[in-house]
């Protein structure tokens, strides 16, 4: 409905003359964003940099954003004498994509049910489920704590995917709005013919909805590869170490193990941090570059809500 | 037959559809285990001597004496200092700074994707990355920040994360960096809505960029301040991240917040005392949510007077 017209559209004005006004005025708000654009990003260039950079090159220029003599041996280093770094990865994939998966299941299921089907309960459980949101959870962590021991899902991916896929009201709603955005004579029709609801979902609505459910798929990798201190408390094994976790494991190690193994004296302990941290970064990065749009608007949409 | 005929028209006006439940069922089935259930129990745990190493004190009640050995904690006081720190030090920036930016975007006529695209790139990236990264910057000898200062001059530039006087200041820069992004979203959407029709009446009638900005954005944009409020309050506090990465609560506790605090209490020391601890969070997430409950009613309460904005406002709608 309304909410295509929240994504804005970037002319301010249609009066002419209004508009030049604006033009006119407007490199002064380019400034600030250029500062906001030096704060986010000069950090991040410098890894960048940094992760080319080698032990010497590192030593003269620690603060150059341009590595001038570019190498590879921090990303051959970390490949090759870093043991747990695959595993991590790995585990890390698990959980993101398993959350998705699941996620964009139960989600769609309960979306669908709260667009087309009417039942007793439902505005309630709707509001209950907005009002929840702002329900404070940091204090939850030991309850947690004690569930995830209580049905043994303490270091298993399983459990940390299931607890993960839970946060469900806000997919939810996104599947909801995905849903009502779609006409539903066909499905009205359908239903009319004897297909029963779980075929109308899953052979009609659902293919429509395809918009929301990579929303919520790509919100729910996000959160589950960037999560810290869930995954933290719950994982202790490293056989179930996902790499946002490890990662800190694998930097403290690497300050001595860039002295004692073959790459003694290539590099130093800031230069192979700075490629593992871009390493555990660029999964989440190349979602969130291809999905921009979707994932902008997704967020607006879920906010709008509340 | 006569159930057919009372089948047809189940598509719309049918009372109670029992598929509904079935389809809802895994969904507020896994919410409530993993979420709500969480909430009830931990409050339930504020009020016993739980120890996870002995789980048969699972149940222990204790009536009020977590409280009592709270009241009597100095390091419980020693971090709720160092907590209400950190909240000054991030909150007003982070309303401050998000604030500017979104208004700064929903007025530029080119480039406004990519800005907003660029801001809460910060949010997605993973949390320790992101922290670990800051780590670096910080770095006392090879950070960039430190190396920045040489450069222009100083001689001896802050040993920032193991100085008493600048620990938390560092890891309260690092949290803004990264918590920025969500509210610049949220007021971005609230300009959006406001739209572009009063701006442009306003700039007819001769209004400068600040006259606007007094009597049109900010009083309009009141209830995304009090939602942002309301978010900031009862979420930083409870910052435990930056701390768990980067100090531990070193040096000298001058980082210990009361969220670390607890998290240490419950997983990190000894018994793992989860009943302590859930009542240390249960007293800080109370009273948090008090003083964000307040902040967001005394600001809501406001919103129905009749600033400038909103009189205008009405005035423009009531006439097509």
């Amino acid at each position: 409905m309304a909410s295509t017209s929240l994504v804005p559209a970037d002319s301010v004005s249609r009066k002419k003359s209004l508009r030049s006004r604006i033009a006119r005025s407007e490199w002064y708000l380019h400034v600030v964003m250029i500062v906001a654009l030096l704060v986010t990003f000069v950090p991040i260039i410098w890894m960048i940099s940094t992760s080319f950079k080698d032990r010497l090159g590192f030593a003269e220029h620690p603060a150059s954003l341009i590595p001038w003599d570019p190498t590879f041996v921090n990303y051959r280093y970390m490949l090759t004498a870093v043991d747990n770094l695959p595993v991590y990865m790995r585990n890390s994939f698990i959980l993101a994509i398993g959350t998705a998966v699941i996620q964009v299941f139960v989600a769609s299921l309960a979306g669908y049910a709260f667009a087309r089907m009417h039942f007793r309960g439902k505005n309630v459980i709707l509001t209950l489920l907005i009002v929840s949101i702002f329900v404070p959870r940091s204090g939850g962590l030991m309850a947690l704590y004690e569930l995830m021991a209580f049905l043994d899902l303490r270091n298993s991916l399983f459990g940390l995917i299931l607890l993960f896929a839970a946060n469900v009201p806000v997919p939810i709603f996104i599947m909801r709005q995905a849903f009502l955005s779609v006409p539903k004579e066909i499905e009205e029709a359908a239903i009319l013919d004897g297909a029963s609801w779980f075929r109308v979902y899953r052979q009609i609505a659902l293919p429509l909805a395809l918009g929301g459910m990579v929303i919520v798929a790509t919100l729910a990798f996000i959160t589950a590869w960037s999560d810290y201190l869930v995954t933290f408390t719950m994982i202790d094994l490293d056989s179930q170490m996902t790499l946002s976790v490890g990662i800190q494991k694998v930097l403290a190690t690497s300050y001595q193990s860039a002295l004692t193994t073959q790459f003694q004296g290539q590099l130093s302990g800031e230069t192979a941090d700075a490629a593992m941290l871009l390493t555990a970064t660029l999964p989440v990065v190349v979602f969130y570059a291809l999905l921009q749009r979707w994932f902008m608007r997704g967020l607006t949409e879920g906010a709008v809500k509340f | 037959m006569g159930s057919r005929a009372r089948r047809a028209p189940r598509q719309v006006g049918e009372r109670n559809n029992a598929w509904a439940y079935l389809f809802i069922a895994p969904a507020i089935g896994l919410y409530l285990l993993f979420s709500i259930w969480p909430i009830f129990r931990g409050a339930a745990m504020a009020f016993t001597d739980y120890r996870f190493i002995y789980s048969e004190t699972r149940w222990d009640f204790n009536g009020l004496s977590n409280y009592r050995e709270m009241w009597g904690d100095d390091n419980f006081w020693a971090a709720l200092r160092v907590t209400l720190r950190f909240t000054l030090y991030v909150l007003p920036f982070t309303v401050l700074i998000s604030f500017v930016l979104a208004v700064v975007i929903s007025r530029v006529t080119r480039l406004a994707g990519f800005y907003r695209w660029m801001i809460y790139l910060p949010v997605i990236l993973p949390v320790a990355v992101t922290y670990l990264m800051f780590g670096e910057l910080f770095n006392t000898r090879f950070g960039l920040i430190n190396v920045t200062l040489q450069n222009l001059g100083m001689e001896r530039p802050p040993n920032w994360l193991s100085d008493v006087d600048y620990a938390l200041r560092a890891l309260s820069i690092a949290d803004i960096w990264r918590g920025v992004g969500f509210p610049t979203l949220l007021f971005l959407i609230g300009l959006y809505a406001i739209g572009t029709d009063l701006y442009e009446a306003a700039a007819v009638d001769g209004a400068t960029g600040w006259q606007q900005l007094r009597s049109i954005t900010l009083p309009l944009l009141k209830p995304v301040f009090a939602l942002v409020l309301l978010l900031g309050l009862s979420s930083i506090p409870m910052t435990i991240d930056p701390m768990l990465i980067l100090t531990g609560g070193a040096p000298r506790d001058t980082t210990m917040t009361l969220g670390l605090y607890s998290y240490q209490i419950a997983f990190q020391f000894g018994d793992l005392r989860l009943g302590y601890a859930s009542a240390i969070n249960l007293v800080l997430g109370l009273s948090s949510a008090v003083v964000a409950l307040i902040v967001f009613r005394s600001l809501r309460g406001d919103i129905e007077s009749t600033g400038p904005g909103r009189r205008w406002w009405r005035k423009r709608n009531a006439t097509p």
